[in-house]
């Protein structure tokens, strides 16, 4: 049924715009793989060169250990779901639906009976013979889900499917689609600028910037292990200290930063890189005493309530801001703005990267 | 002051519609008036209804209206295709080309149809001459009225259907690519579809345009007759109110057509506005729900 999907160094260029640089990913058959990034990263690109809308300038691109070199979009096992969904507004919903069947010659009552199947599965019976501008926002995007599954694919593109529809339906939307997923195991690539939703149902997810693809992993080690700068402060938000690294011993290091210093997990530097620490709000903790290591004073100049936690901003002696969360568990004490505090964190949550811009973090 | 103007824009609109619509009445009123000859409404000498029975009898002028209701359907019919395979073609290349080819398209609606009645004429009759032929595409006749008239009205329509394709979301088309279907299918059930009120359109003008053109009919026609030309021959050799009785009768037709065209359009939109009302609860009970 499904089929992965392997860029070869893939490239592509809008005359002088290298809109995507030497991507290699392999896609397994029956992911749910994220391309995440900002606007103008190259994953629509990408996900246009998977589809077969553009020819890569360079390298190869396989779906199921088949070249699609010169294979048009209509020739190629996938389907995409588009940003604007593009139903058909002049067809009844049922013909939507059996739309790519009809273009094979599959008679009326078996593409009636497979649309009403369909139909069923996303959970929309009634649907059959409505317009599509009888439908509502989350309805219009089960019916573009359903025309795609139509045609049996074995990858399904998708390219922000969800960007048009309100938070609340949103987030019941892409429960859904991590179901649908589940139950067809069809490849699922997923395109978003939203990495909560990159976050929340892939399986792996590939970041992207400026064309290149920065890391490949699951979500928990992105979030936890970025491999760059970009990475780091693109997924969730840090507190960051740049610095140099003074002294390593045991995996673990010293390091000299404008606001003292700090220890934590070396990775694979030496002493004398120039280096930024990431640490999340989430990890840094505020108290009224200071504590061995990795302590820094602040004066608390912002107390923002977000519901499920406090978000705390306290300034530096250098001027720089710290955020601290706290989780809104009913115990939690929110200092007074201008109150002085630590600001703390355990050495094993900060991320400890090569300070270079080339990432354009 | 803003009665007075309300007032004044009444009295213009008012003055307005009286100036398009005198003539109309004054010309049907003359179908009724029971004069010896030519057609007036004054002195008014009776109603009548003889003259729809002379029409009836006139042999010539049926005649001519068959051929006008032939050349229109056949121009609708060649301009519809030619005008919307034109605006396909123009709305698909870009540059330099776009711009030779709709400037080719528009010169000819900028052209005297008189010129375009000479050329068509001579064009053809010089190939003929030229090939030696005696084939009937190389003579003077409605053909090359069809043809002639063809040239200008389907441009009329190209301009139609040029600016319903703005409106065409080019997203539809990949989506139909991508579900399988061949550019022809897309053509016969994504495109064509969205441009069939043009199309429409496009089909009802150029049948109007062609039964009220005289100047490229005049200069191809041959020895045929439609009724513009039997009119105008009519008023040379002595008209008659026949003429307003068959004028009479075309303003019913057309006023019937329009009102139906009118009801269908305001039934198609509260069908629309009920989806679209039906779209809104829809979301609500969603939000609801969720």
């Amino acid at each position: 049924m499904s089929a992965g999907i392997d860029l070869q160094n893939v490239c592509c260029d809008f005359g002088s715009f290298r809109a995507v640089d030497n991507a290699t990913v392999a896609i397994k058959p029956g992911e749910f793989f994220s391309f995440l990034g900002p606007s103008g990263c190259g994953k629509t690109t990408i996900l246009r060169m998977i589809s077969g809308f553009i020819e890569p300038t360079q390298g190869t691109i396989r779906i199921g250990d088949k070249d699609m070199k010169g294979q048009r979009p209509n020739q190629r096992p996938t389907a995409l779901i588009f940003q604007n969904l593009a139903l058909f507004p002049l067809m009844p919903i049922w013909e939507n639906i059996s739309f790519g069947l009809e273009v094979r010659g599959v008679d009326k009552a078996t593409r009636r009976a497979k649309a009403q199947a369909l139909l069923e599965m996303v959970d929309l019976p009634g649907a059959a013979d409505k317009m599509v501008s009888q439908l509502s926002g989350g309805q219009k995007q089960r019916v573009a889900i359903a025309r795609a599954l139509a045609v049996e694919p074995k990858v399904m593109l998708l390219d922000e499917p969800l960007s048009a529809l309100d938070l609340k339906l949103r987030q019941h939307m892409r429960a859904e689609l991590r179901a649908i997923q589940k139950r067809t195991g069809v490849t699922f690539i997923y395109i978003t600028h939203d990495q909560g939703e990159a976050l929340a149902m892939s399986d792996r997810v590939g970041v992207m910037s400026q064309g290149r693809i920065q890391q490949v992993a699951d979500p928990r080690e992105i979030y936890n292990n970025p491999v760059n700068g970009f990475v780091a402060s693109f997924v969730g938000e840090n507190n960051i200290f740049a610095g140099s690294v003074s002294n390593a011993s045991g995996g673990m290091a010293g390091f000299d930063t404008a606001l003292g210093p700090f220890r934590a997990r070396l990775g694979e530097l030496a002493k004398g890189n120039n280096i930024k620490l990431y640490v999340r709000p989430e990890h840094t903790v505020l108290s009224e005493t200071q504590a061995a290591e990795n302590s820094v004073p602040v004066t608390v100049s912002e107390v923002s309530f977000e519901g499920a936690f406090i978000a705390v901003h306290g300034q530096t002696t250098t001027g720089q801001t710290i955020v601290a969360e706290v989780r809104n568990d009913g115990s939690a004490t929110v200092p007074e703005i201008g109150a002085a505090r630590f600001a703390h964190f355990n050495a094993a949550h900060a991320s400890i990267l090569p300070d270079t811009t080339a990432a354009g973090a | 002051m803003h009665k007075i103007r309300q007032t004044l824009a009444r009295v213009y609109a008012g003055a307005f519609i009286f100036y398009m619509l005198l003539p109309l009445v004054i010309m049907s009123a003359a179908a009724f008036n029971n004069t010896d000859k030519i057609p007036a409404i004054v002195p008014w000498k009776g109603a009548t209804t003889k003259w729809f029975t002379a029409l009836w009898a006139d042999d010539r002028m049926w005649h001519a209206f068959q051929n006008t209701i032939f050349v229109a359907i056949a121009v609708a019919l060649i301009s519809v295709i030619v005008g919307t395979a034109a605006a396909i073609l123009i709305n698909s290349v870009s540059g330099n080309l776009r711009a030779a080819l709709y400037g080719t398209m528009i010169s000819t609606i900028l052209i005297p149809g008189a010129v375009i009645g000479i050329s068509t004429m001579i064009m053809w009759t010089k190939i003929g001459n030229g090939l030696g032929s005696d084939f009937i595409l190389f003579n003077p006749g409605l053909h090359l009225s069809v043809l002639g008239q063809v040239s200008y009205i389907a441009a009329i329509v190209m301009l139609l259907v040029l600016a319903r394709l703005q409106s065409f979301d080019q997203g539809l088309e990949e989506a139909a690519l991508d579900l399988g279907a061949t550019h022809a299918q897309v053509m016969r059930r994504i495109l064509l579809p969205h441009l069939y009120p043009a199309i429409g359109a496009g089909a009802a003008v150029s049948f109007f345009q062609s039964i009220e053109n005289f100047n490229v009919t005049q200069f191809t026609r041959g020895g045929a007759d439609t009724l513009t030309i039997y009119v105008f021959s009519k008023v040379r050799s002595g008209i008659t109110p026949t003429i307003n009785a068959l004028a009479f009768l075309l303003i019913v037709v057309t006023l019937a057509m329009a009102v139906l065209y009118e009801l269908k359009r305001r039934r198609n939109a509260s069908v629309e506005a009920a989806r679209e009302a039906e779209a809104r609860r829809a979301a609500a009970l969603e939000e609801a729900v969720i």
